[in-house]
């Protein structure tokens, strides 16, 4: 490799380095800025721009009567509502995938593919679409503003990527291992659970990585299915997002919203170098 | 195989799937049959008026398709691009390999929503560093509130968010390619040039056209930016079919008609994708 | 005991297709099913686990309906010709499992897969990792596991032809030691093959599958000696058997206006007409007084040599017995062993064989 081409190969991973860090520097240092150091223009290094204070950070336990943002509720509903979605996505869509990759279904002219297609055609809804009928269906329910509710709603939006990430998977799974099991003396039930299952780990945790992402980081649900009993993270950050917004807390709540998911970020990348990623081809 | 319990495996998951979906898509459907908004609330019934309206008299419905169409294609196109080029970057030998790796992965990993409130500081017309840059030669350009600059805001932030899920799913299919074609493309003697464009390429067409579609699909139903950043505005400049329908429905109160409007985007991105993704497998298959 | 097979008959569905097969199998034999690539024996293997159901026949075991009893409740074993093992678990836990299952005692289950493990020759591999293995041995733990069972029946598809040419061959032997004392017991062996050499060592009974179709169910010998036509001495014969358009007129079997010779005793009771002739590669030699033909190629073997060669239409291979090094376009001096001659139909059937089948 001459050195023209490494020369380049670092500066562009670098450029695109500091684009995507970028807007993490800028709420760090804002975070600890006031009043001051934000209305009179930009400012950038803590101690020589401006004061640093804590002001932000410290308003992230206050309630808004206080003048702070308080998120550790909704913080702490965000982790449950995608855990809780998550899991029973995995756990339902799983079944379903394995079933598809498996069985045949033949229901009149609907097929096995057309089966998964639907699943996966979920995914093109746009929040916007569901929303009222959710609205109104929740509402009779006596589920709005309530996390059972939203978690309901989160099964639709993350089961069509359990069950795209597990139908790929279990393709790759030789079915003679199955079928191996079913000789062995396991009726379906049992070839699954203790041959095939133990077997998919890997893809499970993919889904398992995909579904938190999508989860945790929805907003639109959360914002029309919730009120006040129940707020969620992205909700309780956004409606901060007046005029006049105190950039400081914004800047500090927004960090600490992107915290728990670079873990996710280090086990995915984990998974990538062993290879156990290959995207759905469909 | 073929046994009776596959019942079991699959109908746990499809039904409840159906059971909370029927609902919505059912009653959207008879919604959007009525004329129910904040006027005349209730479902009465006035047939396909609200159709026969958004097809003849809404060209504000078919102009924000057309936004959508330029903007998730664009953005598609950069994530394309520029995820293709980082996973190849980081595929091989590389100072900081696992560094970098995470790194591209963060902003997928963001909240949308939170991450434009922060752009939104960001690309502040009086306040934020952006200008203060450019001030530095005297323009002040109007990132938020300007028609052509607030679409380029707009992919802007959403090539940042999500560029790295372009760049996952293309650097998973890097790192599944077989060894072969290497070697035999080395002992031929080919170029990193040649060898990218004859052989990482077209093994990697299947991959590229799942990312793409699967972008594309996400893509469209691109909200939360454009709610946050620019709220459809300057104007209508970055109004997407998805806000379009927000506004009618959930600004406006007019249920019935929005209905309407979900689904006929509905039908169109159905059709339009099942249509697409025909197209670019027959590209690929026709290319081999 | 016994599996009886009638007129089992699967349709055309991707790849599937049985074409009403039927046979009778009864316990302590091994039985060598032969046919090429996609003539249906995995198909026939499967349909007898019960992993495909048939679309209209019956399978009987013992008189009972198998077709109502579903696989895992069905006693047999399968070996893949994939390696096919369970890669959570470690060589003794792949043996194990199918005793787990049944929920034996813990010590019984020790006795039985050490002892099946050294009888594949895995003895001290208990602890290993699936992956960390050879396919060899990864095929030798494959088959402990459907020994370990005692099934009823046993089916093998061909599960030494992933393994390379050695490997075969010595897997071979000691399929015979292993399975000859397995044959002796209560069950029945189904192993399926495309090579007839591997079939014919093995197999006490033998069933020539092709198209889906049963064609012939024999002893080795008599396929051997008697192929029901010519389309199953094509399938049980390693090099091919020679097949030959020609006519018996006056007593003299004509192949071509000069090459003629007269009839084989064995062929005295067949009319005159329009005859295939086969004959078996080794059948042919070189002899001063035989015919002329022109070498196409020449392939040395071990000790042996394939001579391809030619005379206007006709094309032979011969089997001889040196090796020699044939130019090609040469001329050479071609002699049949007549003796060793066999007279089928034009549409294929046996019509008269050196052994004495007459149809």
């Amino acid at each position: 490799m001459s050195l023209f081409y490494s020369t380049l190969k670092y500066l562009a991973v670098t450029l695109w380095s500091i684009f995507v860090i970028a807007p993490f520097l800028w709420a760090l240092t804002t975070s600890f800025k006031d009043f001051q150091s934000v209305t009179n223009g930009a400012t950038y290094i803590p101690w020589v721009d401006f004061e640093p204070t804590l002001d932000g950070w410290r308003s992230l336990f206050k309630s808004p009567a206080q003048g702070g943002v308080a998120i550790v509720e909704p913080f702490f509903n965000s982790v449950i509502v995608t855990a809780a979605g998550s899991g029973i996505s995995i756990i339902l869509g799983t079944l379903a995938a394995y079933s598809l990759s498996r069985f045949t279904f033949r229901v009149g002219p609907i097929r096995n593919g057309d089966i998964t297609f639907f699943f996966i055609s979920q995914r093109i809804m746009p929040p916007v679409v569901l929303s009222i009928p959710f609205f109104i269906m929740l509402g009779k329910l006596g589920l709005l503003d309530t996390l059972f509710g939203l978690i309901l709603v989160y099964v639709v939006l993350l089961m069509p990527i359990a069950v795209w990430i597990m139908v790929d998977f279990f393709n790759k799974v030789p079915i003679e291992i199955d079928e191996t099991a079913l000789i062995d003396g396991c009726n379906p039930y049992q070839a699954f659970f203790k041959v095939v299952l133990p077997n998919s780990v890997p893809g499970i945790i993919v889904a398992g990585m995909f579904c938190m992402i999508f989860g945790w980081t929805d907003f639109f649900f959360a914002f029309i299915l919730t009120f006040t009993e129940v707020q969620l993270l992205p909700v309780a950050i956004v409606a901060l997002n007046s005029s006049i917004t105190p950039w400081w807390s914004l800047s500090a709540a927004a960090l600490v919203s992107v915290a728990p998911l670079v873990v996710v970020a280090f086990i995915v990348e984990r998974y990538l170098s062993k290879g156990n990623l290959s995207g759905a081809l469909k | 195989m073929n046994f009776k319990h596959k019942y079991m495996f699959l109908l746990p998951g499809l039904l409840v799937l159906l059971a909370i979906l029927i609902f919505p898509i059912g009653f959207t459907v008879r919604l959007s049959l009525s004329s129910w908004d904040s006027f005349y609330p209730g479902l009465d019934f006035i047939g396909l008026e609200n159709y026969i309206r958004l097809f003849t008299d809404d060209s504000r419905f078919w102009e924000a398709f057309g936004r959508l169409s330029l903007l998730s294609l664009t953005t598609v196109f950069f994530q394309y691009i520029i995820g293709f080029s980082l996973a190849l970057l980081v595929w091989k030998e590389i100072r900081f390999q696992r560094l970098f790796r995470v790194l591209f992965l963060i902003p997928m990993m963001t909240t949308p929503v939170i991450m434009t409130v922060v752009w939104r500081t960001f690309f502040n017309e009086s306040l934020g560093p952006v200008n203060d840059f450019f001030n530095l030669f005297g323009m002040q350009p109007l990132w938020l509130s300007s028609e052509i600059l607030s679409k380029f805001t707009v992919v802007l932030v959403e090539v940042w968010q999500w560029t790295p899920f372009m760049f996952l799913l293309l650097l998973a299919g890097l790192l599944s390619l077989p060894k072969e074609p290497y070697l035999a493309a080395s002992i031929d003697g080919a170029g990193p040039v040649r060898t990218f464009v004859y052989v990482t390429f077209p093994l990697m067409a299947p991959i590229s056209i799942g990312a793409i579609i699967i972008r594309l699909i996400e893509a469209s139903k691109i909200m939360d930016t454009v709610y946050v950043l620019t709220s459809g505005g300057p104007g209508t400049s970055t109004e997407t079919s998805s806000f379009y329908i927000f506004i009618k429905g959930l600004r406006e109160f007019q249920f019935g008609y929005s209905a309407a409007l979900s689904i006929t985007y509905l039908v169109v991105m159905i059709i339009s994708f099942t249509v697409i993704a025909k197209i670019l497998v027959k590209m690929m298959v026709r290319g081999e | 005991m016994t599996l009886i097979a009638s007129n089992l008959s699967i349709k055309y569905e991707r790849n599937f297709h049985l074409n009403d097969v039927s046979f009778s199998m009864s316990k302590g034999e091994i039985y060598t099913i032969i046919g090429r690539t996609l003539a249906g024996k995995t198909t026939l293997l499967k349909t007898i686990a019960g992993l495909i159901s048939p679309d209209s026949g019956g399978l009987a075991f013992d008189g009972h309906d198998f077709g109502s009893i579903p696989v895992w409740k069905r006693e047999i074993a399968m070996v893949y010709q994939q390696f096919i093992n369970y890669p959570h678990l470690t060589v003794y836990q792949n043996v194990a499992f199918p005793l787990k299952q049944r929920g034996i005692q813990k010590i019984e289950i020790h006795r039985r897969v050490m002892a099946a493990l050294s009888q594949v020759g895995l003895g001290g591999f208990g602890d290993r990792k699936i992956q960390a293995l050879s396919g060899g041995q990864q095929q030798r733990v494959a088959l402990a596991r459907s020994l370990v069972k005692e099934a009823k029946i046993v089916l093998l598809d061909e599960p030494l032809v992933n393994l390379d040419y050695k490997l075969r061959e010595q897997l071979r032997e000691e399929f015979r030691g292993i399975f000859d004392t397995k044959a002796s017991e209560d069950s029945i062996l189904i192993y399926s093959s495309t090579d007839p050499v591997e079939a014919m060592q093995l197999g006490a009974q033998i069933l020539v599958m092709d198209e889906g179709r049963i064609l012939q169910q024999a002893s080795a010998k008599e396929i051997y000696e008697n192929p029901i036509s010519a389309k199953v001495s094509q399938i049980t014969n390693d090099p091919a058997m020679n097949l030959f358009d020609g006519r018996i007129e006056d007593g003299c079997i004509v192949l071509s206006p000069e090459i003629k010779f007269n009839l084989p005793s064995h062929f005295n009771g067949l009319p005159q007409g329009d005859f295939t002739f086969g004959l078996r590669a080794a059948a042919i030699s070189l002899d001063d007084n035989g015919f002329p033909f022109s070498v196409e190629l020449s392939e040395i073997s071990g000790s042996e040599t394939f001579l391809h060669v030619r005379h206007e239409g006709l094309k032979i291979v011969g089997l001889l017995n040196l090796v020699q090094n044939f130019p090609v376009g040469g001329k050479v001096s071609i002699s049949f062993d007549t003796k060793h001659l066999y007279a089928f139909a034009r549409d294929g059937r046996l019509k008269s064989s050196p052994y004495g089948g007459l149809q």
